[in-house]
């Protein structure tokens, strides 16, 4: 029982980093433009698609570089084009239209790729358990762990250090004040949601290689996401972080004693969390008022 | 101070759901128009989610009927066309909206749905109180042709007691008698355990463990350790789909194959597809396969005009469900002389299938008891790679009739109740 219990703590810290990898693209967006991405899973499956269509071309390597990249340019111009002209609006306006945009890249990627599944196998170098006894501890579980460590890490350096990670988060306390101070919000609000998107490309390509390819991957990644992010508190990315490792933890261990309520104890979570402390574990307070 | 957020309020939250049940009612997609009074047919499956693989293989096999059917001299010298609508793949509200639709607005004479089980029954009840004759190509939940049957009702697909009789025995053979088992948690799966534990116990087998698996669950992980940690002789998988492609694709990477048997009963082509060739593993029953040994006749003919169809792919046992539903309706209404729903329905009963529509060994018909259709379940195992073809990923080595894998009507829970 007791290792059984230290196999699934690991394994809940490795989707719990999973998930942190999603809820902080999410979180980003959210923070900064106030949109609630729903179109996130649909990028995350651009992302995958992408990955799936360059491989032959460029190889995985390649294609885990440059696909998260292409999709951020999407991104980049479904911002320009559609979600800017709905930042003065009531949030439920964006809302509704990245609900939409989920629906249209659903449907999109199966008129060009196909409604059936396609198939993703990850680098052979890392196909492997790394020893018999932890199974669950593959090469290529340890390379998502890394992945997300890496990029996460370089993320917090750039907001922390960088000229405009600190517009990015002045603008997620009072975007009125920083615009006042000459800051292009606009570009700033473009830069902030590729970047959001690139991760959500990023983590499309990783799922790719860990669970089947199909237009509806996403759906089922998007919700523990938002949920990630409710619990670690909204306007913090260290919440957020924290948000998806304690949800993949949680349900890890769920899973010992009973393993249906696995999916549903992240739900009771966020309940307990929004009763006792609605902001969230480091969230910034008033956020969700 | 401003902050990025402003409040949502109730009204726009009913603004917002109004917008939402709009997208629910758009027109259906007609298909073909033809002739001065067609029969219309009125096909409600998913073409969207997580079934729409399914859905719209069995579409085209139902379209290339319709097209055979058309091309000579229809049904009863009409032709016929098809209506189709979106029914989603987990909304019995929408399914059923569409449903009605079909009926009562469309005025169809043939109702088809639906690959999901839920689904499929809740049209049903809507098929019944509205007397119209009514094909389940693709729902395998056993209630359908069990303790729920109804007059009007027929289903192509095997009961889930079926899949279980046509291969516990011989999983239990070759691979042993501790089973573990990994099991959708929603009317199929359970029912589909059941039939596996009865047969398993019969034989004088144990279960070490049965982890039961929200639908759509991305991470099987935490269930294959408790799996692997139960060390059973084998680890049976019945989540289907995306969930199937899922498991099998993390039990592979865990190389969980390596130490146990892995094997499950329903498998199919669309899932197998979706999989790296690691993960194509153990041994398992399709409902139907378009590699079969020996020749049937009219199966490279099929394979031809699916494949011209499909973007050169072979068709999958949900095209030939759609294929079989279409089929065998018009031969119904030709041997009844009407489209009369009850006087169909009758013709339909003990029907036996030609060779060209069945195109498999044994004796395939709509059995009269239940309306359930007899047919064969292939058996054999997963191939790494495709054997001659890319799309040829199984090897079957047994087709075992419905006959001997359905139980007889009287367990089946099934009072058929025809109206005078």
């Amino acid at each position: 029982m007791l290792e059984l219990t230290f196999f699934n703590v690991t394994n809940g810290l490795i989707i719990g980093a999973f998930y942190a990898l999603m809820a902080i693209g999410l979180s980003l967006i959210l923070n900064l433009s106030g949109v609630i991405n729903f179109a996130h899973g649909g990028f995350l499956v651009i992302g995958g698609y992408l990955a799936f269509t360059l491989r032959p071309y460029i190889g995985f390597w390649g294609a885990l570089l440059v696909a998260p990249f292409l999709t951020a340019i999407i991104g980049f111009v479904v911002e320009r084009l559609l979600i800017r002209r709905l930042y003065g609006r009531d949030p439920l306006y964006s809302l509704l239209l990245t609900f939409g945009l989920a629906f249209i890249i659903e449907d999109g990627t199966r008129q060009i790729w196909g409604a059936n599944g396609l198939p993703f196998s990850v680098p052979e170098a890392l196909m492997s358990p790394l020893s018999t006894q932890f199974f669950f501890i593959t090469g290529y579980r340890m390379f998502m762990v890394a992945m997300v460590a890496i990029v996460v890490g370089v993320l917090f350096v750039l907001l922390r250090y960088t000229r405009i990670g600190v517009r990015i988060r002045a603008g997620t306390l009072d975007l009125e004040t920083v615009a006042a101070l000459g800051v292009n919000v606009r570009a700033l609000r473009s830069l902030n949601f590729a970047v959001g998107i690139f991760l959500a490309g990023l983590a499309g390509v990783l799922a790719a290689g860990q669970i089947g390819l199909e237009p509806t991957m996403g759906d089922s990644l998007l919700m523990p996401s938002f949920i990630a992010i409710i619990v670690g508190g909204v306007g913090s990315l260290t919440g957020t972080l924290l948000g998806g490792l304690l949800i993949g933890v949680a349900s890890g261990l769920t899973a010992v004693v009973f393993p249906s309520a696995s999916e549903a104890i992240i739900y009771v979570m966020m309940a307990i969390v929004l009763l006792v402390r609605p902001r969230g574990l480091l969230g910034e307070e008033g956020m969700m008022s | 101070m401003i902050r990025p957020f402003a409040a949502l309020d109730r009204r726009t939250v009913i603004k917002a759901g109004a917008a939402l049940g709009v997208t629910q009612i758009a027109a259906p997609f007609v298909i073909s128009a033809r002739g001065e009074t067609p029969i219309k047919i009125g096909v409600d499956n998913p073409l969207t989610g997580t079934y729409a693989a399914p859905g719209k293989n069995e579409n085209t096999g139902m379209q290339l009927a319709v097209d055979q059917l058309n091309a000579k001299n229809g049904i009863l010298g009409r032709k016929v066309e098809l209506l189709i609508e979106d029914s989603t793949s987990g909304d019995a509200g929408t399914a059923v909206q569409k449903a009605r639709k079909l009926i009562e607005r469309d005025n169809v004479d043939f109702l088809v749905g639906n690959v999901n089980s839920a689904l499929a029954q809740a049209m049903a009840q809507v098929s019944n109180e509205k007397g119209i004759l009514h094909i389940v190509p693709g729902g395998h939940t056993d209630g359908i042709t069990g303790v729920n049957c109804k007059w009007n009702v027929f289903r192509v697909c095997n009961t889930t007691r079926m899949e279980a009789n046509s291969i516990v025995p011989l999983l239990f053979n070759t691979y042993g008698k501790k089973w573990h088992f990994i099991t959708p948690d929603y009317a199929f799966g359970h029912t589909l355990y059941e039939g596996c534990e009865a047969d398993l116990k019969k034989l004088g087998g144990t279960i070490t463990g049965n982890e039961l698996t929200p639908l759509g669950v991305t991470d099987f992980s935490a269930y294959l350790i408790k799996a692997r940690a139960a060390n059973p002789d084998v680890l049976i998988v019945l989540v289907q789909g995306n969930d199937m492609v899922n498991c099998l694709k993390q039990i592979s990477q865990f190389g969980i194959e390596k130490q146990l048997h892995v094997a499950g009963t329903q498998q199919e082509l669309e899932s197998v597809e979706a999989m790296p060739p690691e993960a194509r593993v153990g041994i398992w029953m399709f409902e139907w396969y378009w590699k079969q040994p020996g020749t049937t006749p009219g199966l490279d003919q099929f394979i031809a005009d699916i494949r011209k169809r499909a973007d050169g792919k072979v068709p999958t046992a949900r095209t030939w469900f759609g294929y079989l539903t279409i089929h065998a309706y018009a031969l119904a209404c030709e041997k009844a002389k009407t489209i009369e729903a009850k006087a169909a329905a009758k013709a339909l009963a003990d029907l036996e299938m030609p060779p060209e529509i069945k195109m498999q060994p044994n004796k395939v018909y709509f059995r009269g008891g239940d309306h359930q259709l007899m047919l064969s379940a292939f058996i054999g195992e997963l191939l790494h790679k495709g054997d001659g073809d890319p799309e040829n990923l199984f090897k079957v080595n047994h087709i075992i009739a419905g006959d001997s894998s359905a139980p007889p009507v009287s367990e089946t829970g099934c009072t058929m109740q025809i109206p005078a």
